[in-house]
Order: C-alpha cells, then sequence, then structure tokens
C-alpha cells in the first residue's frame, strides 16, 4: 500500500516551490499590484506603461546587480548613489553629445566604477573595516570628487547613441535598456548559480571563516565582489545619462536605499550567504510598481517615505519570521 | 586599574590629535584662539556630540541606528512648531513631551529588532524613511519660528561667562559616562556588546538591554533635535540627515569600535572637535568646500584604520606580498628536505 502513495515532500515541484516561496509571493504580489493599478487608474496595464516601468526598474536593477553581489557576502555598498552619479557626471562630460566617444566612454566608466569598488574592497577585506562606515566615506570622498570636477554643475551631454541604448525601442517592440538588463541579468544568475567564482560567494557569506579554512581566498573574491558593484553602479550612471541627456548632481542619491531595499525585499539576507538575483529583480519591479501606483493615487513624498519604510518592515517580518 | 589604562591608550591618541589641529588652526588664524571663537565652537559641536552619543549607545550593543538623522528631524520639527507658540508652558512642555517623542521612536526600533531579531541596519534604515516621512507631515517646508530668547538662552552664556552649550554637552556626557561605567544597565550593553552568547548565558537580559539602548539613542537624538531648532530658530524637515553619516563618524574617531563592545564617551568630545576643525581650517585656508567631503571621508577612513588595527594588517599584506616568494622558495626547500 505504502509504495502506491507519492510522497508529497520527494516531488520536484513541491520542493522547487518550498525553495522559491519568497520569489513566488513576490512575482504574486506583482500580479496582484497591477491589478490594483489597473483599478484605480485604467491606462495602468497597457502596453506602454508596464515597458515604461520595466524600464525605470532596469536602471535600479542593474545597480542591485552589485549591491546584491556585495549583500551575499555579508557586506553592505552604500557608496552606490556616488558611483551612479560620478558615472553620470563623467559620461555627460566626457561623450559630450559625440556619438564616436561613446564606447570607449563606456568602457572607461565601467573600469573607473570597479577601481573605486576595489578601493572599497581592499579597505574591507584587507584592512578590515566594516563594510557600512567604508563604504560611507568612500562614498563621501565621490561625492567630493564629482563636485571638484564638476565644480557643482553637471557639463556635456549625452550622445545619441547613448540616447537611443536607454530610451530607444528596438523594432518599435521592446526597450533596449530591459534587453540589456535582461541579458546582464541572465549573465549574472549564471555567475552565481553556475560558477565556483559565484558558489565562493556564498560561502564566505554564509561563513567567512569556513570558508577561509576550506581554501577559498576570501579577501580576493570579497574585493572582487565590492568592485563588480562599483562597476555595475557607474555602468547605471552612464546608462541613465542616455535617460537625462544632461548631467544631474543628484541622481544616484536615492539609489542608495532603494537598491538595498530591493535585495533586501528580494529576499536575500542581510547576514549574508542566503538569496539570489532573481528575487532581487522582483524587489526592483515591485518597488518602481508601488511607486507607481502611489503617483497614481497621488499620494505626497511624505507619503511615499512611509509607505516605503513600511514596506520594507513588513516584509523582512513576513521572510524572517521565528519558527 | 588596568581598565583605567586601557581607556587611556584608547582616548589619548585621540586628543592629542584634536589638541595638535587646534593648535594648527591657531596658528592659520590668531583669531582662533579668542573666547568668543570658543564659544562658537561649542554651540557647533553641540549636535554632533549629542547626535554622537546616542549613536555610540547603539553601537556599543552591536548594532547600529541610521534613522537617528532622520528622529533629530522630527524632534527638531516637532519642537520648533511648539517653540513658536512662544508661552512658557509650551516651553516646558517641549521640554518634557519632545523627549518622550525621541523615546517613543528609539523605543520603537528596538522592540522591533528586538523582538523579531532583524538585522539593526534594515530595521533603522525602515523605520528612519517613516519618521522622515511623518516630519516632512508636519513641516513640508523649513518653518516655524523660535523666540529668540529661548535661542539666546540654549546657546548664550549664563552670568555672562560661562557659554550654555559647553554645559549642555558636558552634562550629557557626564551623564552618559555614569549610565556606561557606573550601572548595571552599561555594564550588560559592553557585555552584550562584546558577546552575546556569553553575555545571555551569564544571566543578562541581552533583549531588553537592548531595547532600552535604542531608547537612550532616542531621548539623546530629540535632545539634539530640540539643540537644533534653537540654534537655527527654525524647523527643517531635512536637518538631521548629515548626522546620519558624521555621528557614526564621530563615534568611531572617539574610539568606539563597531563591532561593538569597545570604547566609550569620553572620546566623543575629541572625536568631535577633529571632525569640526578640518573643516574650519579647510574654510580658514579658503578652500572650497568641495574638497572637504574628501578630507572628511579620508579622515574617517583612516581612523578606520587605525581603529581596525588596520595599520599592522596593511604592513603584514605589504610584506607577504614582497616576500611571498622567499618564504615560497623556503618552504618549498623544507618539503624536499622532507621527502628524502
Amino acid at each position: 500500500m505504502n509504495r502506491n502513495i507519492i510522497n508529497i515532500e520527494d516531488s520536484k515541484i513541491f520542493n522547487f516551490i518550498l525553495k522559491n516561496k519568497i520569489i513566488i509571493f513576490l512575482y504574486f504580489s506583482i500580479l496582484v499590484l497591477f491589478i490594483l493599478g489597473t483599478i484605480l487608474s485604467r491606462g495602468f496595464i497597457s502596453y506602454d506603461h508596464v515597458l515604461s516601468i520595466l524600464r525605470i526598474a532596469s536602471f535600479l536593477g542593474i545597480v542591485s546587480m552589485g549591491q546584491t553581489i556585495v549583500i551575499l557576502t555579508g557586506g553592505i555598498d552604500l557608496s552606490v548613489g556616488s558611483l551612479i552619479t560620478m558615472g553620470n557626471l563623467f559620461t555627460c562630460m566626457f561623450i559630450n553629445g559625440i556619438n564616436s566617444n561613446t564606447l570607449w566612454v563606456l568602457i572607461v566608466m565601467i573600469l573607473l566604477g570597479s577601481l573605486f569598488g576595489s578601493f572599497n574592497g581592499f579597505g574591507i577585506a584587507y584592512l578590515k573595516i566594516p563594510p557600512l562606515v567604508m563604504t560611507l566615506a568612500l562614498g563621501s570622498v565621490l561625492t567630493g570628487i564629482n563636485l571638484i570636477f564638476t565644480r557643482g554643475a553637471g557639463k556635456g551631454l549625452a550622445s545619441p547613441i547613448l540616447r537611443y541604448i536607454s530610451t530607444g525601442r528596438l523594432f518599435d517592440f521592446i526597450s533596449l535598456i530591459i534587453l540589456i538588463w535582461a541579458v546582464l541579468s541572465v549573465f549574472f544568475i549564471l555567475l552565481l548559480n553556475s560558477f565556483t567564482f559565484g558558489r565562493k560567494i556564498y560561502y564566505i557569506g554564509a561563513n567567512e571563516k569556513a570558508a577561509f579554512l576550506s581554501g577559498i581566498k576570501t579577501n580576493l573574491i570579497k574585493t572582487l565582489a565590492y568592485s563588480i558593484s562599483g562597476a555595475t553602479s557607474s555602468l547605471t550612471g552612464a546608462l541613465m545619462a542616455g535617460y537625462t541627456v544632461t548631467a544631474f548632481l543628484g541622481i544616484g542619491n536615492e539609489y542608495i536605499l532603494w537598491s538595498i531595499t530591493a535585495v533586501v525585499i528580494g529576499g536575500t539576507s542581510l547576514t549574508g550567504g542566503k538569496g539570489g538575483y532573481l528575487g532581487t529583480i522582483a524587489g526592483c519591479i515591485l518597488l518602481v510598481l508601488i511607486e507607481s501606483i502611489l503617483t497614481v493615487a497621488q499620494i505626497p513624498e511624505a507619503g511615499r517615505r512611509i509607505a516605503n519604510g513600511l514596506l520594507i518592515l513588513i516584509l523582512i517580518s513576513i521572510y524572517f519570521k521565528k519558527r | 586599574m588596568i581598565e583605567k589604562q586601557r581607556d587611556l591608550s584608547l582616548y589619548l591618541p585621540v586628543y592629542l590629535i584634536a589638541i595638535v589641529i587646534y593648535i594648527i588652526a591657531g596658528i592659520v588664524e590668531p583669531v582662533f584662539f579668542t573666547w568668543n571663537n570658543n564659544i562658537n565652537l561649542f554651540t557647533r559641536i553641540t549636535p554632533l556630540v549629542l547626535a554622537a552619543l546616542a549613536q555610540t549607545f547603539v553601537i556599543l550593543t552591536g548594532g547600529i541606528d541610521l534613522s537617528i538623522g532622520s528622529i533629530i528631524s522630527l524632534t527638531n520639527v516637532v519642537s520648533a512648531s511648539l517653540f513658536c507658540l512662544n508661552k512658557l508652558e509650551y516651553i516646558t512642555m517641549v521640554l518634557f513631551i519632545v523627549p518622550l517623542l525621541g523615546l517613543a521612536t528609539g523605543l520603537i526600533n528596538g522592540f522591533i529588532i528586538t523582538k523579531g531579531e532583524f538585522s539593526p541596519l534594515i530595521v533603522t534604515l525602515a523605520t528612519g524613511a517613516i519618521w522622515q516621512g511623518v516630519a516632512l507631515i508636519i513641516m513640508p517646508i523649513p518653518g516655524g519660528e523660535v523666540d529668540l530668547s529661548i535661542s539666546r538662552t540654549l546657546t548664550g552664556k549664563i552670568f555672562n561667562l560661562i557659554p550654555f552649550p559647553l554645559l549642555i554637552f558636558l552634562f550629557f556626557i557626564f551623564i552618559s559616562y555614569f549610565i556606561l561605567k557606573k550601572t548595571e544597565f552599561g555594564r550588560s550593553i559592553y557585555a552584550l556588546g562584546g558577546n552575546e552568547t556569553i553575555a545571555y548565558e551569564s544571566g543578562i537580559a541581552c533583549k531588553k538591554i537592548k531595547f532600552m539602548a535604542y531608547g537612550v539613542s532616542g531621548v539623546l537624538g530629540a535632545f539634539t533635535g530640540i539643540f537644533l531648532s534653537a540654534w537655527i530658530f527654525s524647523g527643517d524637515p531635512l536637518v538631521g540627515s548629515p548626522y546620519i553619516l558624521n555621528s557614526i563618524a564621530v563615534a568611531v574617531i572617539g574610539g568606539t569600535s563597531l563591532s561593538g563592545g569597545k570604547g566609550g564617551v569620553l572620546g566623543i568630545i575629541g572625536g568631535a572637535y577633529i571632525f569640526l576643525l578640518i573643516s574650519n581650517i579647510l574654510n580658514l585656508w579658503g578652500i572650497s568646500t568641495f574638497y572637504q567631503y574628501v578630507v572628511k571621508g579620508l579622515i574617517i577612513i583612516f581612523a578606520l584604520i587605525i581603529s581596525a588595527g588596520g595599520l599592522i594588517k596593511l604592513r603584514n599584506f605589504l610584506v607577504s606580498f614582497y616576500f611571498d616568494k622567499i618564504i615560497k622558495n623556503w618552504k618549498g626547500g623544507e618539503q624536499k628536505y622532507y621527502k628524502h
């Protein structure tokens, strides 16, 4: 008799749901929010609006890549805001509206971002400075550098190609930036799950001492994680230059809080070692969606901040409930 | 005795650096040594010291409070809107109600953190967003008016001699020192910051102590808000935001370790002076404020390197970098020997 009964705990689908319940919950709530938005305003679920939400989410998504990998190692990166601003300002300054400059400027921006990111990583991994303060302090240094180089006002223009990358549509169907995000996401999820580098990140986050003792070069991997975070944030700033066309000094400030929120509500634990980028994607879309719904419902700035704070508190109390 | 020696070695460098910077500032601009300028410095340093005190209580438990900026903003806005009513009852009300408000905000932080065992970082980030929102609802744009007599009292001199801000921050530092060193609550904070498991096993109610530490932090944040409203004559819903970084920086420069359980409040005055005087010197030299961000960031990084024992680690890193080859050769030779 017993042989005929299928043990539900052995079934693959059940295990999948159990493992990814946070992610499933998140995508489900995205669906619910879309329906809620449609009730508030009829055009909410139109193709154009969905695309525009995804387009805004893709900038957040690219920053959150770096933030995810850093939080997975058990750290945190508060310098993303200044790095985004730096990417934005320098891209506009160097490109200055000329198409042929675009490629090398983008490459230089990625390299510059990873350089500053590895400064963070060096301080945190080798000099054992707490990540929170190290990145906060480097963020302050970068803000100063931004101000010194621009003398307080953004200069330059984004080139038409960059503008097309950030706002244009491929075959009049899907935005190019969303495609870039999708490609980067696939690569990033592969990096985290299928490469040894990604596995090492998880080990370090779960137990750094054990990872070190089992022969992982923890300091090097951590430094690399921070430099990836630097690269993605400065790339986001460069891509945003195409969106805003001119440079803007305060562009990155919101993204410090936003990227951490997206990662945390995506189910990645701040102590490290648990979570992944798939949840972060959902977190990014969820954040932008809620922002959009609050805009539709005409709620002022103060209300939005309160709503964001409450959202984080509610979601972390759902995820990390004690058993 | 050992504790006193340890404290001395912790605080002495801070004050030495502060005095050196003070003397440099005085050489650059002789006006610096005048009593009037010092009174001005006392006024400017008070909110920094109070915010750093608030942060220290939380950092000593091993946590961090990113909502301190919003608590300062909220209490500043509330006290500015109460002060402008300009009656004695309201003024006394401010001194009772606003600290209670701060206590409530701090205790809510502590409640969520201890009840759910969440990371203090993300909880205070979230509650900070909420308090900021509430502050913006109460006062969307900077406004309100504080009666001039209140401001003159709080930032002025007693008997035309002793500056009141000096008394304020010395008072709070004394109280905090007393709480941390002489009471059971304070000793428990150190114990659980050092090692929570051991503290719990030796009978300390860790959750209760943590909860209360956040409460104390909230009260001190509220006093910062009150002082700021008296100093700037008005309320500003965003006045607290620089104090998030600054309070952490001053606490760390003042010798408190971010991993908890190490440090104290006596270094805070020195830390605050270092932090403030450097931007003062840069101002005196006519260097643009843009560079001050860079300098402040670098100072914090440098202080952190020292406080984390990073100089030794840096030396070890460099040594191992240069002598890696020699060591490897040596090890190889050793292995050969064993093979034979």
